[in-house]
This record gives structure tokens, C-alpha cells and sequence, in this order.
């Protein structure tokens, strides 16, 4: 029989995608639709003294014009994920007063964009300014200007997290590497920017919402708390979605969206501009890291010791998440025995941050790869063969980390040696020798990573000391049709991984049947999907829960199938099989019944069934991966529960005029398990490696001391180009996870997450003669060119 | 605002409207022909996402007003779409799984179709040329400079 798990079957999405057919947001028409747009506060951090709307409301075209007072009045604060210490209220427009430049303080409808844009030039905003609070090491100060005065101060968290014998470690070593690291803010900034139609029902007091959010499960729950409507009279349906990486998340513009409609009692459309998607929607978290590393003199890792602080800008809605997603791979792949983790979470007056591919863990993996590189140097020990000397082997696997995580399968050591086989290591060491004499600046980096998969949210717990949420799982729907083929759906709305055709194939193996012959829904509707709180797009999740939610289902189907086929062929069911679009006895060639007279059974001639049977072919099941435990009592958690690994080796070449750092050759080798479908694995870990490109050379939200974000187009804010980035080289290996369904691992961070420290350990490789010691990024050409302008005369 | 008059040819059919004179040719194209395979990601020229073909040549249509193009021939995904199947370029674009989100995707193939045009036998490095001022958030570019050049070759072979 045909498997389709495992081939490279062509995608379902493209004939559509490829044709202009697809259906984004932008492309969804109701009657009647309205656009909106929205006044932003042009100050950091100021006290709104008073909003005058009348002008605004006078232009013909406008229907509808909300500002703060509006929302505070007729919607509930937005719940946030993770709770503050002191309940913080934030409502979709600022209220009182504006925490970063950007931030909504009003919205208008009107009957296309650009009237909607002119009225916003006819509302009148008083601004009393506030001192701005830019670096997260400065809000921390007791005399800070402080966001929330009522919580007293800008730190939502800080917490030690301690794990193993860490005073007895660094006691005992050889020696200790202190380093200080930062990241900057960075994003993933999907070409299609975030938004949302709401449409309100007065009939029904009810909403439609079509958006590309990717987290339905929790937005429906904050739209039905904000609106105060029972979420059975929500309903929130997601189309195409152009690209999200974690970005596409913002329920106070669906709530916006929302009073909009209801009070103009037409549908309304916002989707942010290319600068408001730069400037407020959400970066990457900054931060600053110190670093302590306990070492032996053959260099055994001993321990480490970090003291983190995460800059959130103003994010109330999952604020702590950037310091707590650290524990999943703070020990990277490494045996380290003892780990302390100092956590700090800061509000800023700066962009909210969220989640971003990867979500904290590529700050993790740069400060511990770039120790490493550190290290190595020190100990006069070939970067590769240190790494070597710490990893956690195959034959530890299960392993557990001192914080909780359990690492369940992979060969590290065997992922770095194919990495630096296929890269050509030791030929391109002794180039760079040879290169460095005749005045090149040639760097090798090499980075490692493991890469978790799916969230616990039980985990949330270390922060509050109680659990609103926890687990992780997804829902999934799927139905034989009266024609014999086959209709799925699922919680998880995609946004370019293919779905559509990794469950297809799924669906097709679990029933026997062509993958050609399953349609699998476009995106996410909550009046037809099965959902939970807990589904979404996010978390590298869809081989921890999505797969085995497909399966669950797909088996129910199947069962269901081979009951009503035993009774009609008067078989047993052992004795039968499904394949190619039938039931059939073993061993009895001819006969057998087709899907498509099985389904006739079930929906029209239900007489035929078994007696007892229900009619019908449909199944939804959810599935909970068995790895997310509650917090144990020594505070270790499994944050996240399943782990790929990757290699990676960068080469670099340096202009000494210009300071342009070029890639001559990156080499990825990727270990996600079972690939369902290699072609698409590829596809992801080629873009997952060139964001993490992007973010090492280019990208940098940068602000000025007054809170004004300086690189909000992407004239400033340079993304790469197909000019900027090499043709990336991947390979793999494949450790199917024991503790996943199909044995496949994550593979969307893969390359997000040891991408910037490869590039980094390349290009403090290159600079080695120089001294130069490679702390933050991006690494663009001016500051290579300041470095190599500082540096003591070349030996 | 008075409006202008247009009259100009969008995928071989004439067109004649009455556009707000700062209505861009996205706009035009997406709201008032319908058209929305053109895509706007950045409306400021950089990302190439909203890229189409003017009189032949590839063109930003969110810097172009609709009322520049009395009398040009515009080409959108729509027009380079044929009746049946896909076009050489889409085949390959979906062989070599050239696009994930697929948002990028309309734009591109406008890029690949102008070089190809040109220069049937690019190399890697022209074809990286070609697409420089297309942005693709999802791909790496990498499959989709090996579609481009599978297109090359197999519309070299064909002729």
C-alpha cells in the first residue's frame, strides 16, 4: 500500500497561490464594508489631557470615530495571557495616557482608507509628554519614570531559578568565562501585515471576525471577555494567511475593529500600514545577558550562571514569556550539570514585544554558542571539538536538563560532524590560513542548537503561583463525505507550512486513500473547526499535537469504516483492509466495497449500518501530548516537550574598506525527526536559517533616547534580499521523537535560533586578528568598519 | 476631489475608468478591477510584493498612480495565468516548492517573467539580480532561484 508520510508531495495550496487566487484578508469583501485607520500616539510616554473628535466625525465618508473613553466604557479590559503582579488594565485605544510611540489612542471608519486617513489629521490630541524609559537596565532603577505607577515599579518578574550544585561547580572549576551579550529588536515581519473585518450582527448581538490571527483559540476568549458577548455568538473565520512567525497577534485591533462596526453598524476592515506593522505591532524582545561559565581546563562545561534581562517594551499580554521560554534551551545541547538563571522582566516605553520565531531561545543560543566560540579561544581548542567534548550523546537520550527539559532523542556530535563534512571544514580552515597571510578576512562560525517544539503552559505557573492554563494540545476534525472523499480541518490556522497538504497526507495514509482525494479546509473557522484554547499557530507545535489530533481523528473515521464494511461484506473487520479507495477482504481479491458506497451507507441508506451504529462519517478528536507535566516541586518544569537539533557552519568574508560582511557558504544539518514531507522541511529550515541571517547582518529596530523608533520603513529597517543571503546548503538526519505520534520533531525555529550565532562566531573568526570580540548584533558594515578603524595596527 | 479619466489595457482587455487622481495602480487594480492576486506589503516601494508589468517591464504598482497610465499595457499574476494549468514559471514554482505563504509569490513571478524575457539562460547570480527587489519572508530565496532557472531551461527546451 502507498505511504505518503515521508514524500515530497507537491503542495495542494499552490494552484492557487501561484495564480493570484488565494484568499488574504485584504482580499475578503463584505457589502457595506467600512476601513478603518488609526491616530497613533506620536510621544513615548505622555499623558493624554484631552482627544477632540468633532472635526473628524463632520468629514463626509466618516461613519464611526472611537477613542480610549469609547473602549474603557463599552469593552472590558483585554485579558492578558500571563497576569501581572498588579492587575494592569489595557484596552484596545490608550486610555489616560500613551506608553510608546505608536500606540492607538483613536480609530476611525469611513468609506475607504484614504477618507479615513484624512480624518484622522482632523482629531485633536492634548499630550502632556513624560519622560520616555528606552533601556531596560534604566527601568529597572528605582528612580525610573515608571509605566504603571500603580505597580510601583517597571519589573513584572524577577526571579532566580536555580538547578544543581551551582556555588559547588564554580568552586570546583578550572576557570570562569564572564561575558555580557545583548540582542537587539528584531522581527520576522510577514509581507502581509496584521488585521481583521469585524462584522457586528444587531439582530443577534452578535460578531464575525475574519483575521489572521494566529492564535484563535485565546483571541475568542479575550473578544467574548472585552465585548461581553457569550462566545457562542462569536465567530472568528481566518483566510489565507500571508507569513505570521509568531507576530500576527494583536486582539486590541479585532476590538477596535469591533466597536467600530457596532457603532456604525457596517462591517469594518483594518489592516495595518507597512509603518504601523514596524513600529506597534511587535519585535522581537532586546536584552541583556550576563553570562558565567564554569569550566574545566580539558573544557567540561561544569556550569552556568545567567542573569537575563528581558526588555518587553509595553507588552502586557505575555510579558515574563521571553525570560521563561529560556529554560527549554538554556543548556543548549550541552551535559552542564548546574545552572542558575536570574530572570528579569521590564516594561519599557518602546513596541510591545512578542513572539517571534523562536521566541527568546536565539538570544539563548547566541550568548551559549558565542561562550563557547569564547572558550574555545581561550582553551586554544578547536571550536568544533569543544562543542564535541559537552554534548549530551545519543546514548543519554532521554535526557533531562536541570530545569526540567527532557531532550528525547538525536545525535548532536554525529549532526556537527556531517555539518562540518558537508561544509568542508578542514579545507576552509587551512584557506583561512592561507587567505588570512595574503591579507583576507576569512571567519568560520560554527552554532548549535536544539530547537523545542510545543509549549506547557503549566510552566506559567513559576511566574503567578497558580495555573490558568496548562498542557498543550490541538483539535481536529475529520469527515468522509457521502462521495467517498474526505474533508479535514484543524485549530492550527497555517501561514505557508502547507497544512493543507502534510494533513492530506496524513489523512490519506491513516484511511488508504490518494492525498489528491482529501481537501483539507483553508485556514481556521470557529463555527466548522474543532478548537481549544490551546490552538493556534504558534510554538513549533504541529508534530507535538496537531499530528496526533489528524490521526485521532482519521482513526475514529477508520474504525468507523472497517465496522460498516464488516457488516455489509459480511466480514470480519481483521480480515479487512483500506486502501486505495476501498475496503477489502483479504484474500479475496474483488471483493470489496468502495469509500464511496461505504459513505452512501452511512449518510443515505442507514439502514445498511450495524445495528446501533450512528450514521454518519465523522470524527474530531484532541489530542494532548503526554510530555506536559505540571510544575514539580523542585521547580523544574518541561517548558517545552519535544527537541530537533541543528549544526550549523557560516563562512564569512570580510571587505576590510567597507566593513561588508558577505556569506560565502552556510551549511545547515537538521535533525526534526520524521520528516512528514521533506520538501516542505527543506522550504522551512532554508527561511528559518535566513531569518536568523537577517537578524545577524541587518535587521535592528533602533530607538532614540526619546523613545522615537529611528528605522520604522524598510528603507531603514533592511531585511535580506535574495543579494544578501547564499544559497543555503541543508542535510539531515533523522531521530524520530519517541513521544510524538509520527516520531516528527519542530522544524519552523530551527534555523532561527543558531542562526545569528553562527554568523557572529564567523565573524569574530574572521576579526580574530583584530581582538574583536563580537557581543551584539546586527553586525553591519559600519560597525565592522568601526571596529576594524579602532583596532590596533594589523599584525 | 475630481476624478481623471484612465483608458489603458490590464491583461489584453481595454479598460476605461474615472479614478481619484491619488488612487495608486495597487488600489486600481485590487478594488477597482478586482484583481487581487496583486499583493501590498510595504506600499513604499521596497518589497516588491505588489510588482506587475508595465508596457512589458516590471513596475511597483503602489508607487504608480492609476492616472499615469493612459494608454499602457499592464500585466498582473491574473494575465500571466493561463486559461488551463499553470505557466511554465508557476509549474516550477510549485515543483521546486518556491513559495510557503505564497504572498510574495505574484510578485516574483512578474520579476522571473521580465528576466526571462530577456535572458533565457540566466545564471544564479542574475537570477538572484532579478529578484533583489522582491522581499520573501519565508523561503531563503533558495527554491526560488532554482524554479526560475527550471523555468529557463524548460522554456529553452521548448522553443
Amino acid at each position: 500500500m502507498t505511504r505518503w508520510v515521508g514524500t515530497s508531495v507537491p503542495r495542494k495550496e499552490d494552484a492557487r497561490l501561484t495564480t493570484g487566487r488565494g484568499l488574504f484578508l485584504d482580499d475578503v469583501g463584505r457589502p457595506g464594508l467600512l476601513h478603518a485607520a488609526m491616530l497613533r500616539s506620536p510621544h513615548a510616554h505622555a499623558r493624554i489631557v484631552a482627544i477632540d473628535t468633532t472635526e473628524a466625525a463632520r468629514l463626509p465618508g466618516v461613519h464611526a470615530v472611537i477613542t480610549g473613553a469609547d473602549a474603557a466604557a463599552s469593552t472590558a479590559p483585554i485579558r492578558p495571557l500571563i497576569p501581572t503582579p498588579v492587575p494592569l488594565h489595557d484596552w484596545c485605544l490608550a486610555v489616560d495616557r500613551v506608553r510608546y510611540a505608536g500606540e492607538p489612542v483613536a480609530a476611525v471608519a469611513a468609506v475607504d482608507r484614504a477618507t479615513a486617513e484624512d480624518a484622522l489629521e482632523r482629531i485633536h490630541v492634548e499630550y502632556e509628554p513624560l519622560p520616555a524609559v528606552v533601556d531596560p537596565e534604566t527601568a529597572i532603577r528605582p528612580d525610573a519614570p515608571l509605566l504603571y505607577p500603580d505597580l510601583g515599579t517597571n519589573v513584572l518578574w524577577h526571579d532566580v531559578l536555580s538547578y544543581g550544585d551551582v556555588a559547588g561547580a564554580f568552586a570546583r572549576a578550572d576557570g570562569v568565562l564572564a561575558e555580557r551579550f545583548e540582542i537587539q529588536r528584531y522581527a520576522s515581519t510577514p509581507l502581509e501585515t496584521f488585521g481583521a473585518i469585524a462584522e457586528y450582527d444587531a439582530g443577534l448581538d452578535g460578531y464575525t471576525f475574519w483575521t489572521n490571527d494566529q492564535r484563535p483559540g485565546l483571541t475568542l476568549g479575550i473578544l467574548a471577555e472585552s465585548l461581553r458577548v457569550p462566545q457562542a455568538r462569536l465567530r472568528l473565520i481566518s483566510p489565507d494567511v500571508g507569513g505570521a512567525f509568531g507576530n500576527k497577534r494583536r486582539p486590541a485591533y479585532l476590538l477596535a475593529s469591533a466597536l467600530l462596526a457596532r457603532r456604525a453598524r457596517r462591517p469594518v476592515k483594518y489592516l495595518e500600514d507597512r509603518i504601523e506593522n514596524l513600529t506597534a505591532l511587535m519585535h522581537a524582545c532586546n536584552g541583556v545577558m550576563d553570562l558565567e561559565l564554569a569550566y574545566r581546563k580539558d573544557g567540561t562545561v561544569l556550569a552556568l550562571r545567567v542573569r537575563d534581562i528581558a526588555d518587553e517594551g509595553k507588552n502586557l499580554v505575555s510579558p515574563t514569556q521571553h525570560n521563561l521560554i529560556k529554560l527549554g534551551n538554556l543548556v543548549n545541547g550541552y551535559r552542564i550539570g548546574a545552572v542558575s538563571y536570574e530572570a528579569y522582566s521590564v516594561l519599557t516605553t518602546k513596541c510591545p514585544s512578542g513572539a517571534n520565531r523562536g521566541i527568546g531561545k536565539p538570544f539563548m543560543c547566541f550568548a551559549v554558542e558565542r561562550a563557547m566560540a569564547l572558550l574555545a579561544r581561550r582553551l586554544d581548542v578547536d571550536p568544533a571539538e569543544l562543542r564535541l567534548r559537552n554534548y549530551v550523546g545519543p546514548g543519554d537520550m532521554p535526557y533531562t536538563t536541570p530545569p526540567g527539559a527532557q531532550y528525547d532523542s538525536g545525535d548532536y556530535p554525529a549532526t556537527l560532524r556531517r555539518a562540518l563534512e558537508r561544509f568542508d571544514y578542514t579545507t576552509w580552515r587551512e584557506e583561512q590560513a592561507r587567505g588570512r597571510r595574503a591579507g583576507r578576512l576569512l571567519g568560520i562560525g560554527i552554532a548549535t542548537s536544539v530547537e523545542p517544539a510545543g509549549t506547557n503552559l503549566a510552566s506559567y505557573e513559576l511566574i503567578t503561583g497558580r495555573r490558568a492554563a496548562s498542557g498543550s494540545a490541538e483539535a481536529a476534525m475529520v469527515r468522509m463525505e457521502p462521495d467517498g472523499q474526505v474533508r479535514a480541518s484543524i485549530g492550527d490556522p497555517a501561514s505557508g507550512q502547507g497544512y493543507e497538504t502534510v494533513i492530506a497526507q496524513i489523512v490519506a495514509d491513516e484511511l488508504g486513500l490518494a492525498p489528491a482525494h482529501v481537501h483539507v479546509e483553508r485556514g481556521f473557522d470557529s463555527a466548522t473547526t474543532p478548537w481549544l484554547y490551546l490552538s493556534g499557530n504558534y510554538s513549533n507545535k504541529f508534530s507535538v499535537t496537531d499530528v496526533g489530533a489528524v490521526i485521532g481523528a482519521a482513526r475514529k473515521v477508520r474504525d468507523k469504516l472497517l465496522r460498516i464494511a464488516a457488516h455489509r461484506l459480511e466480514a470480519a473487520v481483521p480480515d479487512l483492509e483500506l486502501a486505495d479507495g476501498e475496503a477489502r477482504v483479504l484474500g479475496l481479491p474483488g471483493r470489496g466495497l468502495s469509500f464511496r458506497e461505504l459513505a452512501r451507507t452511512a449518510y443515505a441508506d442507514v439502514l445498511g449500518l450495524p445495528p446501533g451504529e450512528e450514521p454518519g462519517l465523522e470524527a474530531r478528536h484532541a489530542h494532548q501530548n503526554p510530555l506536559a507535566q505540571p510544575v514539580g516541586p523542585d521547580r523544574r518544569v518541561r517548558s517545552q516537550l519535544v527537541f530537533s537539533n541543528a549544526a550549523h557552519c557560516c563562512l564569512v568574508e570580510i571587505d576590510r574598506r567597507t566593513g561588508q560582511v558577505k556569506i560565502l557558504k552556510h551549511v545547515v544539518v537538521h535533525d526534526c525527526g520524521r520528516e512528514l514531507n521533506p520538501a516542505i522541511v527543506e522550504g522551512m529550515v532554508h527561511g528559518s536559517t535566513v531569518h536568523g541571517l537577517g537578524a545577524a547582518l541587518l535587521e535592528e529596530f533602533r530607538y532614540d533616547e526619546g523613545g522615537q523608533l529611528l528605522t520604522a520603513t524598510f528603507m531603514d529597517y533592511l531585511k535580506p534580499t535574495a543579494l544578501d543571503v547564499p544559497d543555503i546548503e541543508v542535510d539531515h538526519l533523522e531521530h524520530p521523537s519517541p513521544f510524538t505520534p509520527l516520531g516528527a520533531k519542530g522544524v519552523g525555529e530551527g534555523g532561527a535560533i543558531p542562526g545569528p550565532a553562527a554568523v557572529a562566531n564567523a565573524v569574530e573568526d574572521a576579526l580574530a586578528p583584530f581582538g574583536v570580540v563580537v557581543r551584539s548584533l546586527p553586525v553591519t558594515s559600519e560597525r565592522v568598519w568601526r571596529w576594524l578603524r579602532d583596532a590596533p595596527p594589523a599584525p | 476631489m475630481s476624478l481623471i479619466t484612465v483608458r489603458l489595457t490590464v491583461n489584453g482587455r481595454q479598460t476605461e475608468r474615472a479614478v481619484s487622481p491619488r488612487r495608486s495602480l495597487a488600489d486600481f487594480l485590487r478594488e477597482d478591477l478586482e484583481l487581487t492576486g496583486t499583493h501590498v506589503g510595504c506600499e513604499h516601494g521596497v518589497c516588491g510584493a505588489c510588482t506587475v508589468l508595465v508596457d512589458g517591464r516590471t513596475a511597483r504598482s503602489c508607487l504608480l498612480f492609476a492616472a499615469q497610465l493612459e494608454g499602457a499595457a499592464v500585466t498582473t499574476v491574473e494575465g500571466l495565468t493561463p486559461a488551463e494549468g499553470l505557466s511554465p514559471l508557476q509549474t516550477a514554482f510549485h515543483e521546486c516548492h518556491a513559495l510557503q505563504c505564497g504572498f510574495c509569490t505574484p510578485g516574483m513571478l512578474a520579476a522571473a517573467h521580465e528576466l526571462l524575457a530577456e535572458n533565457p539562460t540566466p545564471t544564479r547570480d542574475e537570477i538572484r539580480d532579478a529578484i533583489g527587489g522582491n522581499l520573501c519572508m519565508c523561503t531563503g530565496y533558495v527554491n526560488i532561484v532554482r524554479a526560475i532557472e527550471l523555468a529557463g531551461a524548460r522554456i529553452r527546451g521548448a522553443r
